[in-house]
């Protein structure tokens, strides 16, 4: 049981993880009707730029997420610009295959700067209560309610259950700014104008609305999200030119599950992804055993040692199948009009 | 679409076309094109007769070694394979496959199984290896029937990457970690093992050269043109009775049985195949091909994959000497090569008048 609620913890935080970045996702096609593959890469770089900020120069942690929001912004919108722009009448394929060369680019330019290896931002350099727990030293406990302690870096639910801060800004984090952004889609001017693009370009656009603009700032707002979402996974976990092609088709597979275009579909699409993946990696061993031990196969699987590591292995693999499944059954998603386009 | 010639006239109508397809590539002009290409081996020696003659007079010279020349002339055959291939599927019928590498992982590991743990002779794992390529084309193919443009798109490439993540991992099916199987035997004539450069060169021309002819003459045939059919509109060719399911599954079945060969035809060149070979990335550099020479278009697809087939390997030589981390360079220039033929010659550099 304790092993259950630490997954549901693991799996929220990643959920709000995979809902950053598949709001860009979903805004982006919500308007252009384009797979924006690059987005991924943008979460990368948005990692990446703040982590260079904090290793080579004095700037906390918190700076550098501001400064890698703007960064990603103004390549966002550089993107719409430069690649996406001049195909707004081509055909939607072409557009596709343009976000892939892009993301490729991206991706390869970031292998050459930053290099291939997986690399980690430095103890040092991130706030006292975001420092990974040392598994070896007993945490001094320095408030204590209800059997809940907070440490210097985690709420100790039980031996086994905690909830690092770093998880905890994270969740909060996202909600932050996924109800600012429910907020700036439905109150303001720009959400509106938003909507009317989505609804219909050329109608907007006849109606004054400068499309051209609203996508731009779509994209910024989108890559702003993404950078967010990619300088946590950075804290969390660690950066690699590959991160952003991961967690990006993961949270393009929430964004589908959620019904794409819908940003509330989005947001929920990446929490059950999240929890998908967590849970999936967590219990897929154990759930192939007892299918084997069940189906005659026990033998097979102790001799062949199946599943050594189904967890880790399979991890990425979830999230595609999840993928897949959806867009075969229910291309809509769950919350997506079922007039949407079908691609 | 009347069918009322008998199964004999058929016949004699097919000798005939073969009869003239062959007098077409016989011609005077194309004559020097083939002599060219079967003596590319010749030419190769000829390039280590040169630098070692300027070594006898004290120059030297750095060109590549004839071998090494060799080797590229046989990843371009296969990658022309594999781009006419993917044509079948992305430029007849107009579905953007991301996944191609998929069908060429089932056939190089189909091969490669098969032939370092159970022994199977080379030319028995053809048939099998194309057979089992298509059996996955269709199982692919049969739920994404009903899917068009991007979401069949990212439906190809979540099934390659499932397919590579199982090869990955099943340590009792590939019995070696990361997909590795290693020591894979030579393909044999009689008693003689094919293990020289330009032996596996004239093997893979041939299986190309078959590929060629067979996509030629399915473009020229009904099944061609249903697919084109298919592509242009997809309602309209249903309402003349074209069985789009049919047709469509008969494209992802052939498109990956060549796929497969490709596959099969390198487990045994490599001797060795690992995951890592079957990344996405091999998808795009297909497809890439496939683009830059305009989709459903052969003569394209071939320039395509010479181009960028031969680009790719000098520049994976020349990156070898750079620090570890510009090995992504390679695919940098790629995407680099992707947008801006979207950009400029969306139809590719040879494109078919429609």
């Amino acid at each position: 049981m304790e092993q259950f609620f630490q997954q549901l913890i693991n799996g929220i935080v990643l959920g709000g993880i995979y809902a950053l970045i598949a709001v860009g996702y979903t805004m982006v096609y919500g308007i252009i009707q384009l797979i924006n593959f690059a987005h991924g890469e943008i979460f990368m770089l948005g990692a990446y730029i703040a982590f260079t900020l904090v290793m080579f120069f004095p700037i906390p942690l918190w700076v550098a997420i501001l400064v890698s929001m703007l960064f990603c912004a103004g390549v966002g919108m550089l993107m719409d610009v430069v690649a996406y722009k001049p195909l707004r009448t081509a055909p939607r394929l072409s557009a596709l295959i343009t976000a892939i060369g892009v993301s490729i680019g991206l991706q390869n330019l970031a292998r050459m700067i930053w290099g291939a290896k997986p690399q980690s931002f430095s103890e040092d350099t991130l706030p006292k209560f975001f420092q990974q727990i040392n598994p070896l030293v007993e945490p001094t406990s320095f408030l204590n309610i209800f059997g809940v302690s907070f440490t210097e870096n985690a709420i100790q639910f039980s031996e086994g259950v905690s909830l690092a801060y770093l998880d905890l800004t994270i969740i909060i984090l996202a909600i932050v700014l996924m109800v600012g952004l429910n907020r700036l889609v439905s109150l303001t001017k720009i959400g509106k104008a938003m909507r009317a693009c989505a609804q219909n370009r050329v109608a907007a656009n006849l109606m004054g609305i400068k499309t051209n603009r609203v996508i731009a700032i779509t994209f910024a707002i989108g890559s702003a999200l993404g950078a967010v979402a990619g300088v946590m996974v950075g804290v969390r976990e660690n950066i690699s030119p590959l991160m952003g092609f991961h967690k990006g088709v993961a949270a393009f597979a929430a964004a589908v599950l959620g019904g794409i275009g819908n940003i509330t579909g989005a947001m929920i699409g990446g929490l059950l992804m999240g929890l998908a993946e967590v849970f999936g990696a967590g219990y897929i061993d154990s759930f192939i055993e007892f299918v084997c031990n069940n189906i005659g196969l026990g033998q097979f699987y102790e001799d062949e040692k199946i599943s050594h590591s189904y967890g880790s292995g399979y991890r990425v693999a979830i999230s595609y199948i999840v993928m897949i499944i959806v867009i075969l059954i229910r291309p809509t998603g769950l919350f997506g009009k079922s007039s949407a386009h079908r691609a | 679409m009347q069918n009322n010639k008998t199964p004999k006239q058929q016949n004699t109508a097919l000798l005939k076309n073969i009869v003239n397809w062959l007098q077409t590539l016989f011609r005077s002009k194309n004559i020097i094109f083939w002599i060219l290409i079967c003596a590319f081996p010749l030419f190769t020696f000829l390039t280590d007769g040169i630098s070692s003659m300027f070594s006898m007079l004290g120059i030297n010279l750095t060109l590549p070694s004839g071998d090494y020349i060799l080797y590229i002339g046989v990843q371009v055959c296969v990658y022309i394979l594999l781009a006419i291939g993917l044509n079948i599927v992305c430029g007849y019928t107009g579905l953007l496959e991301l996944g191609y590498v998929g069908f060429y992982l089932v056939g190089g590991y189909t091969a490669g199984l098969l032939m370092r743990h159970a022994g199977v002779p080379y030319w028995l794992i053809l048939p099998i290896a194309v057979l089992n390529g298509a059996l996955w084309g269709l199982i692919r193919g049969a739920p994404t029937l009903k899917l068009t443009g991007d979401y069949f798109a990212i439906v190809t490439f979540g099934f390659a990457e499932v397919l590579f993540r199982i090869v990955k991992n099943e340590i009792w099916l590939i019995r070696d970690i990361n997909g590795f199987v290693k020591d894979i035997p030579r393909a044999s004539v009689f008693v003689w093992e094919l293990n020289q450069n330009w032996q596996h060169f004239y093997h893979i021309l041939i299986l190309t050269g078959l590929v060629i002819f067979v996509s030629y003459r399915l473009e020229n045939s009904r099944i061609g043109r249903a697919w084109i059919a298919i592509r242009e509109d997809e309602q309209a060719a249903a309402s003349m009775g074209i069985n789009v399911s049919r047709y469509k599954s008969l494209a992802f079945a052939i498109s990956a049985a060549i796929g497969a060969l490709g596959g099969a035809f390198l487990a045994q060149f490599w001797g060795t195949l690992s995951a890592k070979t079957f990344e996405f990335w091999e998808s795009i550099l297909i497809l890439c091909m496939v683009i830059l020479g305009g989709k459903g278009s052969i003569k394209g697809s071939i320039i395509g994959a010479i181009i960028i087939g031969s680009m790719s390997e000098v520049l994976r030589e020349i990156l070898l000497r750079f620090p570890p981390d510009y090995a992504g360079a390679r695919y940098l220039i790629f995407g680099i090569i992707l947008v801006l033929l979207m950009r400029f010659r969306p139809a590719g550099l040879i494109f078919k008048r429609s």
